[in-house]
């Protein structure tokens, strides 16, 4: 027990001054531990929230319960071994991290990538940020109590998830994405399908809106909640959604384009409140847009190769690289160092979620128990790519 | 009703136990147990079936046909579940908690009758309101119990937070009622309606609320007798209160502690609130008292609003005088009671899949800001009209109540969104004023030189 008070006490340091303050009846601080195992913590993140009442006076967020050290695992492994284990990273979103990783090693090593492998990785990234953007806002609903709207957009992204077992070979961990290029060609009837697909996913989309969006008791639990101001965003440095939720025009896609994003033209979704009803409204435009973009690039994709001629043991030059995408979450960026060898010298992740994370103590002081949830629901932070 | 008569208190006793009250007792008993037990499993099975319809998925699919045995496999499990107590707990509150829930939802059933025969016989009918109200008021005492007594802050908190719930719900719920009775005592002795103590003076027995839903006289030709004799929509007090229908109703919701209302035990923030630290049959019996609860909300809606267990053909054949057919209209009028029961039920869990939690402030804001003000102006209302159309024959007085009620449940309608669009902009309004204090458009960022991937 006693190991337990200390655990705590290493986390505040205002209860005592907190309750000096304190005239009349005695009202005490009561200290609760919010996960690590906790319905919507989203995995593993662990907050000591200090309440008064139900009001939150104080949150320390404790992270790494699902630290695998997955920038170490990159550096003992050769480049185009690492991929796997930047699924993991971002596990909802491995597209994304393996877009990212395999970016840098070209960028390291002055590799060319055929046209139709970028418009594939494109199309794959797109779809990728439709699936977590889902399971971003079912999620959050879930959070807030609604338990409908996850359900229906686990079923819309199990569409994707089959589209992209059939591409790689496993729903999740895809490990699709190549130094040089991606794997496989789309398999026969593969981009009909995924065409169908977005079709049906539209429709979905509508109907997902008209249960959610003007929602009047959702509307009151998240507008003017969590308002993140753009001087605060800034300085946070917020990326992704969130920033662009506080009215910040940043996109990677658009400011610093990549790949087959120089010659697609991206919306980029701003809005300008900055609450967590926006941040709800951005994800949701956003994945209308992807949806766009999966079009746009199934329209434009070119023939040839998929890939460029790698030899087996790929050895990356002299020197060091940072290599930014915009993920699901916001700038996805890694940061190479090598030494000449089979193997990165040194690895390191920029991960949208852990950056996002930081401004949640910020955001939580002064609000109500219930809108913990909410506010932290509306970060969108998978636990895998903070621990990392 | 004693079928002999004799004099020492030994016969006495022996000859009350063989009268005809004390078969109608015990059978108004067990229907009234196996009704509420039963009807927890149906509807757990119920509402994972119908949520799984509205969210496109199977629900319960492998223990039966059709999952139809899931719930009963799940009693099983929960009866033979290890009754796990947390070291730190108040073991004596702890391991009565539940009990004290679910007593007085099972008591509650006590006022409610199922059939003209399935009823328990005498006194307690007569008080039914007021003892039903008393009833659900001890519910709260478990939940308290169940909260403080797990030495959990999730517990505490959950506990907390249904003890102000329920006691802020109560109000609203009772009031939703008063109009009803009123309307009896306005209806009580006017032609076509019973008298049931006298001129102007209404009644809180369910039974009795049922009967002035009831205006049919026999005309003598059979079909409409068999049809409509106990049973006439249009005299059901929905048509003439529909906003103490609705109120009652979300009333209701708050007080079974179901969605959109479900903060006690919302689990993505309290884990499962008071619940969190209860196991096995202890666990089961909370379950149970919540689905009883949403089974009696129902019910009462169902007397008080939807003409109770009526329905064609029970008063015309239990009116017969045969065994036969009184034993099949009584079946009929369960059957109809169920029916409404349900259906009602049903609502409350198209309510769960549909909407979201309130937040604490916001669910007391919507008792003590709307709701109040609502049923105490619906009496108000009812009370001024029946002194304005005293002159009038009272139909005139009902058709009026039911235009001025159904306008208002509109305006309802409306207001409730108003309310919340306001009250959601006050709770904007810092946001806002920060958003204006800095600048309206914030330029975009300076590209620094981009690295270019070297490709395409």
């Amino acid at each position: 027990m006693s190991t337990n008070q200390d655990i705590h006490s290493e986390f505040i340091d205002t209860t005592e001054e907190y309750q000096q303050q304190e005239e009349g009846p005695h009202s005490q601080e009561m200290l609760l531990n919010m996960g690590p195992q906790h319905p919507s913590t989203h995995g593993v993140l662990r907050l000591v929230l200090s309440l008064e009442g139900e009001t939150v006076t104080g949150c320390t967020p404790v992270i790494g319960y699902l630290h695998r050290g997955i920038e170490k695992i990159l550096e003992n492994r050769p480049f185009m071994g690492g991929i796997r284990y930047m699924d993991n990273a971002d596990y909802l979103s491995p597209m994304l991290n393996e877009t990212a990783y395999v970016g840098a090693v070209e960028q390291l090593m002055g590799l060319e990538v055929p046209r139709r492998a970028q418009y594939m990785r494109l199309l794959t990234n797109e779809m990728q940020r439709i699936a977590s953007h889902l399971v971003a806002v079912g999620t959050y609903l879930l959070d807030l109590g609604a338990f409908t709207p996850v359900l229906w957009a686990f079923r819309d992204r199990e569409g994707i998830l089959s589209l992209f077992e059939a591409l790689g070979g496993s729903r999740f961990n895809v490990n699709y994405m190549r130094v040089g290029g991606v794997l496989h060609d789309f398999p026969k009837d593969w981009l009909k399908e995924c065409q169908a697909f977005l079709d049906q996913l539209e429709k979905n989309m509508g109907e997902l809106e008209q249960l959610i969006t003007g929602n009047e008791i959702f509307e009151s639990r998240t507008q003017g909640v969590g308002y993140i101001d753009p001087q605060q965003a800034l300085a946070y440095g917020l990326t992704g959604p969130m920033l662009r939720a506080s009215g910040i025009n940043w996109d990677m896609r658009v400011n610093r384009p990549y790949m087959a994003y120089r010659e697609v033209a991206v919306n980029p979704q701003v809005r300008q409140e900055g609450d967590c009803y926006t941040r709800y409204r951005v994800r949701m435009q956003e994945i209308i847009e992807s949806i766009r973009l999966c079009r746009v690039a199934i329209d434009k994709l070119p023939g040839g190769p998929i890939s460029t001629r790698t030899p087996i043991a790929l050895r990356a030059p002299r020197g060091e690289t940072y290599f930014a995408i915009e993920s699901s979450k916001g700038e996805l960026g890694v940061y190479l160092i090598s030494d000449g060898g089979e193997y990165p010298w040194r690895a390191k992740l920029r991960g949208p979620s852990f950056v996002n994370l930081q401004i949640l103590p910020e955001l939580l002081r002064g609000y109500k128990m219930s809108d913990t949830v909410a506010i932290m629901g509306s970060l969108d932070i998978v636990l895998g790519e903070v621990d990392r | 009703m004693n079928l002999v008569s004799g004099d020492d208190i030994g016969t006495q006793l022996l000859h009350s136990i063989l009268s005809w009250d004390f078969l109608q007792f015990v059978v108004a008993l067990l229907s009234i147990f196996g009704f509420v037990l039963t009807s927890a499993t149906i509807l757990v099975l119920a509402e994972r079936k119908v949520m799984a319809w509205m969210q496109d998925r199977y629900g319960p699919l492998h223990t039966g046909p059709w999952g139809l045995l899931q719930t009963v496999a799940d009693v099983v499990k929960l009866l033979l579940k290890e009754d796990i107590h947390a070291s730190k707990t108040d073991k004596a509150l702890f391991l009565i908690a539940p009990s004290v829930f679910i007593a007085p939802v099972i008591a509650s059933f006590a006022v409610l009758p199922l059939s003209p025969y399935i009823q328990l016989p005498g006194a307690p009918l007569a008080t039914g309101l007021i003892f039903l109200v008393a009833m659900s008021s001890v519910d709260v005492v478990g939940v308290i119990m169940a909260g403080w007594s797990s030495n959990n802050k999730y517990s505490l908190m959950g506990g907390l937070r249904a003890a102000g719930q329920m006691i802020s719900y109560e109000l609203p719920l009772v009031l939703a009622l008063v109009g009803v009775v009123m309307l009896t005592s306005v209806l009580a002795g006017q032609s076509g309606y019973p008298k049931s103590a006298g001129d102007g003076i209404g009644t809180i027995s369910f039974i009795e609320i049922m009967q002035f839903q009831n205006v049919w006289h026999h005309t003598g030709i059979p079909v409409l007798d068999f049809i409509f004799d106990g049973f006439t929509p249009w005299t059901w007090f929905i048509l003439v209160q529909p906003l103490m229908f609705a109120t009652y109703y979300i009333s209701g919701l708050a007080e079974t502690n179901r969605p959109p209302f479900d903060l006690p035990e919302a689990e993505s923030e309290l884990v499962a609130g008071y619940l969190t630290e209860y196991s096995g049959m202890r666990w089961a019996m909370f379950f149970l008292g919540e689905y009883g609860n949403m089974t009696i909300v129902s019910a009462v809606t169902a007397y008080l609003f939807l003409g109770g267990f009526s329905g064609p053909g029970v008063y015309f054949l239990t009116g017969l005088h045969s065994l036969l057919w009184g034993f099949v209209g009584n079946i009929l009028a369960l059957g109809y009671f169920v029916l409404k029961v349900y259906a009602l039920c049903f609502v409350f869990i198209w309510v769960r899949t549909t909407l979201p939690r309130l937040r604490a402030d916001q669910l007391m804001q919507f008792a003590w800001l709307i709701l109040m003000p609502v049923t105490l102006g619906n009496i108000v209302v009812v009370a001024l009209l029946y002194f304005m159309l005293s002159w009038a024959p009272v139909w005139v007085y009902l058709v009026v109540l039911g235009i001025v009620n159904w306008l208002a449940f509109v305006g309802f309608v409306f207001l409730v969104s108003r309310v919340t669009k306001t009250t959601t902009r006050r709770a904007q309004a810092p946001a806002i004023r920060a958003q204006l204090r800095t600048k309206p458009t914030v330029p975009a960022l300076p590209l620094r030189d981009a690295v270019p991937a070297r490709s395409g």
